[in-house]
């Protein structure tokens, strides 16, 4: 901040003329427009800090990074789903139930019924988005509120479950479909004392990641936009890339990349380009912030709406079968409160209750603080009652935090 | 660039504080590889004074709080040091809670699973790491990464209970007379489940196939009368509807109920139907643990029965079998044939339960598990 001193804490925000903002106002806007996201960045940053400190180095461990990805990678997929339910300005407390149906389903299929198991996850999915379309059909085109449509599917799921299981719980699966949870993609070449795969992956996706940055950075530029100052601009690009190594040489210190980190990955590309630049991810935006000037635009609220319920039942299927190739098992009681996770980590990452507000990165910074939470305290021996009291009041501080920002900002301003 | 020339400075000193931390950051983390700690190739060391983690279901019910404590003091005693976990009786919590405890280099687990059954993928992480596993009272399915198991009899848990209703109902010395009962099973995803239920099936069976007992509901297989996760408020419901349904003119005598936390259910929803008054005295209804809720009870006249296992021997025997593993002795096992979990025949050792009642209540007392004052 080089420009903050000469502003008195009441000055009106600087000009807002592009290309003639100093570093400062630059920053001191970036950091306004994002301050929920920058600001769980951080504290993220903070507790794996903390956990680290206090678990003697446990928590950053190879081996304990490959644990995180994996334990937290089915909340972190129906987070990004909720994310987008909730930019919508809806609610979804049937993913829990979901996630155990579609399990038990899938369970079925490939033990009772031999399946391979490829089929089964397409079927799956497929349960999921029906599943979905089911809901998002009583909410959009009949207009039944979502909480109680949800709620609806929560009881119902959750039967359906425990009928199709008849209780038990039901295991093993094949080899392939435990991959999904369980494996990471296959070491070659040779002994190099780290997993050579990942090391390609992860330079390709420091070349990536240089490459869109100064392409977006070129693309402002050419519509007179502001750009970060290019010195800045090169310190963040030097962060974010050396970020990507970390990680990379990490993972590569194990047995290399989760497969489902790449599926991680790939979705979080995926729904957050959809996000930003499609049609219809704008359109979710527009209807979550106001649904009236949105359909008097021209948005197709009904359709919009079934799409993103439609959307959030594949990912709750796709979730439920990497939680039951997880467990190597279909349980009835899968997904217990997954939905409460899913919702907090959610609103933790940047989500507004009135719908409008959240980005699919923000979703899963989120559903890493709470991660980073669980396993930094279960590393630590703390108990899952203890886990749970801190867990409640990491939301509540997050949320009052944005509301009590906002509302600073709404005095200042 | 459009940006203003006269913060270049502070900006270039900023970029090179970035860039050097991480660089930095990137030198401390490429200085491991797969053969460092946490790595893929690590291989921790052994032997005593090494950790041993104690994965337990849940701290809702006392006697596995009792378990944990009393197996934690006791490996404390043998010279190790420990790392004590409840799981909510939630199966990810726990796999998540064994996966760390492998990550922290544990060199031995014991193991309650809360569902024995989704635990082998994590237990071939525990086999690639090196640690040895031991199954605590619940059998862990379908792996071979199970050293060996520790448990009471549970057949003859199942027994116990069927013998103690045979007997109170005097079956055998009123021949003519017919009496009710309902049948109540633990969770079904409980390996331990069956071995109850077949232990108090093969003591009443005679009796429900001769008509001696008549079990109004019908409800006489396993999977009808199993209640999840050995819920006592499940327990409650499906009694509350069995009584409105079956039990409005009859008199029910007995209930078969497998664990206290179940009996307890049952005795409610028996309080709330009439049972318990002075024309209508409670049925007989058995139970497992010898919890303390159940003990005062039986105390007060309205559970029967229970079945004592001493988990204080339990953690004892699971103890000594641990420092068995770990300093590279033989185990002592006394069933080496009965635990088939799916993929090996995993050896036990097995204790005798004890049947308690209101005449042998004291026992608890003399053996030091309750304090007299405790239990009145």
């Amino acid at each position: 901040m080089t420009t903050t001193q000469d502003r008195t804490p009441d000055a009106p925000a600087p000009d807002h003329l592009p290309g003639q903002r100093s570093t400062g106002g630059i920053l001191l806007d970036l950091a306004r427009n994002n301050v929920r996201q920058y600001g769980m960045l951080i504290a993220l940053a903070l507790i794996v800090l903390l956990f680290q400190i206090w678990t003697d180095g446990t928590l950053l461990l190879p081996s304990n990074v490959s644990n995180l990805v994996q334990q937290n990678s089915y909340i972190l997929i129906l987070a990004v789903g909720m994310m987008m339910v909730i930019v919508a300005g809806h609610i979804d407390l049937s993913v829990g139930s979901l996630v155990a149906f579609v399990g038990a389903i899938a369970a079925v299929m490939m033990v009772d019924y031999d399946l391979p198991w490829v089929v089964a996850l397409v079927l799956s999915l497929v349960v999921g988005a029906v599943a979905g379309a089911w809901q998002g059909f009583w909410i959009a085109y009949v207009g039944i509120p979502s909480f109680i449509v949800t709620l609806a599917g929560m009881l119902l799921f959750r039967g359906a479950t425990q009928i199709v299981l008849e209780g038990q719980s039901v295991a093993p699966f094949p080899q392939g479909f435990q991959q999904i949870a369980q494996g990471f993609i296959p070491e070659m070449g040779p002994y190099t004392q780290y997993h050579n795969p990942t090391l390609v992956l992860g330079l390709l996706a420091v070349v990536a990641l240089l490459v869109q940055q100064i392409r977006g950075r070129r693309r402002q530029a050419a519509h007179d936009l502001t750009v970060l100052p290019f010195p800045l601009f090169v310190a963040k690009c030097v962060a974010m890339a050396a970020a990507v190594v970390v990680v990379a040489l990490t993972l590569a210190s194990y047995h290399g990349v989760p497969v489902v980190l790449l599926i991680l990955c790939g979705l979080v590309l995926l729904l957050g380009y959809v996000m930003r630049n499609a049609v219809i991810g704008r359109h979710i935006y527009a209807l979550g912030g106001n649904r009236e000037a949105a359909k008097l635009s021209g948005v197709r609220d009904k359709r919009v709406t079934f799409l993103v319920f439609v959307n959030m039942g594949v990912l709750a299927a796709l979730a439920g079968c990497v939680y039951a190739a997880r467990l190597n098992a279909a349980t009835p009681q899968a997904g217990l409160m997954f939905e409460l996770e899913a919702i907090a980590a959610a609103f933790i990452g940047g989500a507004s209750m009135r719908g409008g507000v959240g980005t699919v990165v923000g979703a899963v910074i989120g559903g890493l603080v709470l991660g980073v939470l669980n396993n930094g305290m279960s590393l630590l021996g703390i108990g899952t009652d203890v886990q749970q009291v801190i867990k409640g009041l990491v939301l509540l501080a997050a949320v009052g935090f944005d509301v009590w920002n906002k509302r600073r900002a709404a005095t200042t301003t | 660039m459009r940006n203003r020339v006269g913060h270049g400075t502070r900006s270039v000193a900023s970029t090179v504080t970035a860039a050097l931390a991480a660089v930095a950051l990137v030198a401390v983390l490429a200085a491991c590889g797969q053969e460092a700690r946490g790595g893929s190739r690590y291989e921790p060391e052994g032997g005593k004074g090494s950790t041993v983690g104690l994965a337990m279901p849940t701290k809702s019910s006392e006697r596995w709080i009792a378990d944990g404590r009393n197996m934690a003091e006791e490996f404390r005693k043998a010279g190790y040091k420990t790392d004590l976990q409840y799981g909510d009786d939630t199966v990810e919590n726990q796999i998540a809670q064994i996966e760390n405890m492998i990550t922290k280099g544990h060199e031995l687990l014991v193991v309650a699973a809360i569902d024995g059954s989704a635990l082998t993928n994590v237990l071939q992480r525990a086999e690639d790491a090196g640690t040895r596993v031991i199954a605590y009272d619940r059998l862990i399915m379908g792996t071979e990464h199970v050293d060996g198991y520790a448990s009471f009899d549970n057949e003859r848990v199942g027994r116990l209970q069927g013998q103690y209703i045979v007997d109170a109902l005097e079956l055998e010395d009123r021949p003519n007379e017919t009496f009710t009962i309902e049948l109540f099973a633990g969770s079904p995803d409980d390996n331990n489940t069956r071995y109850f239920w077949n232990g108090a099936m093969s003591v009443l069976r005679p009796y429900l196939e001769s008509g001696r007992l008549e079990v109004r509901s019908k409800q006489t297989r396993m999977n009808q009368a199993t209640t999840l996760r050995w819920d006592g408020g499940t327990a409650q419901k499906r009694m509350d509807d069995l009584i409105s349904r079956h039990y409005g003119t009859t008199r029910l005598d007995a209930v078969l109920s497998p664990y206290d936390g179940i009996s307890i259910g049952v005795l409610s929803a028996l309080k709330s139907a009439g049972y318990g008054g002075k024309n209508q005295p409670f049925p007989v209804v058995t139970g497992q643990d010898a919890e303390l809720a159940s003990i005062k009870s039986i105390v007060a006249g309205q559970q029967t029965q229970t079945v004592f296992k001493d988990t204080r021997e339990l953690a004892d025997q699971a103890v000594r079998m641990g420092d068995a593993l770990l300093t590279g002795t033989k185990p002592e096992f006394n069933n080496t044939t009965d635990y088939d979990n799916g993929a090996k025949v995993v050896p036990a050792y097995l204790l005798d339960p004890v049947s308690i009642d209101e005449s042998n209540v004291q026992l608890l007392v003399d053996e030091g598990y309750y304090k007299a004052g405790q239990i009145e």
